[in-house]
């Protein structure tokens, strides 16, 4: 349960950064984040600012709104 | 390459300390990190410090207790002094429990780590206006109890707790708060 009162953003970071053969610490890496920081957002525990979900999907070579959404993603989408 | 280790004077640490501490050099404490170990150490660390603070007391003590051969006021004296050296070593197991986040400056950490440590700081204002009332609460209904007296109160192992807490409190709130450090 997250514990933050801010609106949930969902997202799709861990189903591609797996595809990708990426771990956390590797992600974490490209964006300049701490890996816990990467455990948190695919949790959904964290919404990130629009910058790190910038730079999340640029590094995941995705368009923000395929990876980010206010809306819960439909599985396998 | 040779890189500076630059040292925040503010925060009171080095660059290397706090990238030591956030990275997992030191896995031998990773035990430490699990949210229940860090909340022991959180009861640990509050023990302690109520503990050193009451050793304000310590005068008032040792005539409540009636001590009055050297040799049972320096066995007291040991213990006082044991439970500060514990309290210190608990302030530095804590630290490393919580990678140091709380005493991290800015540029050294991410976005989330930034709110976590600015959320702590938070709490922990809060949490000292309460215990602040508690000691004045204490000061104006203490005498009642002998050993809470003026004459029996000394100052310095307040002080000395004092201290331990407004260094500990924010690192005991994020260790007791978060679920992943």
């Amino acid at each position: 349960m997250s514990r933050n009162p801010e609106e949930p953003v969902f997202n799709r970071i861990e189903e591609v950064r797996t595809a990708m053969g990426l771990t956390r610490q590797d992600l974490a890496d490209k964006v300049g984040v701490h890996y816990q920081t990467i455990g948190y957002l695919e949790r959904e525990e964290y919404s990130p600012s629009l910058v790190l979900a910038l730079r999340i999907s640029k590094s995941l070579n995705q368009e923000v709104s395929a990876l980010f959404s206010l809306l819960p993603f439909k599985k396998g989408k | 390459m040779s890189k500076k280790n630059k040292i925040y004077w503010l925060e009171g640490v080095t660059e290397k300390g706090v990238k030591s501490l956030l990275n997992d050099e030191n896995s031998k404490f990773s035990w430490l990190r699990r949210q229940r170990n860090r909340r022991i150490l959180v009861v640990f660390m509050a023990m302690g410090i109520m503990i050193t603070a009451l050793g304000s007391y310590y005068s008032g003590l040792k005539e409540e207790l009636r001590l009055d051969g050297s040799a049972e006021i320096v066995w007291l004296t040991v213990v006082v002094l044991f439970i500060l050296f514990a309290v210190l070593v608990g302030y530095s197991l804590l630290r490393i429990a919580v990678r140091g986040i709380a005493d991290a400056p800015t540029e050294l950490l991410d976005e989330r780590q930034v709110r976590v440590r600015d959320t702590s700081y938070r709490y922990a204002y809060q949490i000292s206006g309460y215990l602040l009332m508690g000691l004045l609460l204490l000061y104006f209904f203490g005498p009642e109890i002998s050993i809470f007296s003026d004459t029996a109160n000394d100052g310095s192992y307040l002080l000395i707790a004092t201290l331990f807490a407004y260094a500990s409190l924010p690192s005991m709130v994020l260790a007791w708060r978060e679920r992943d450090i």
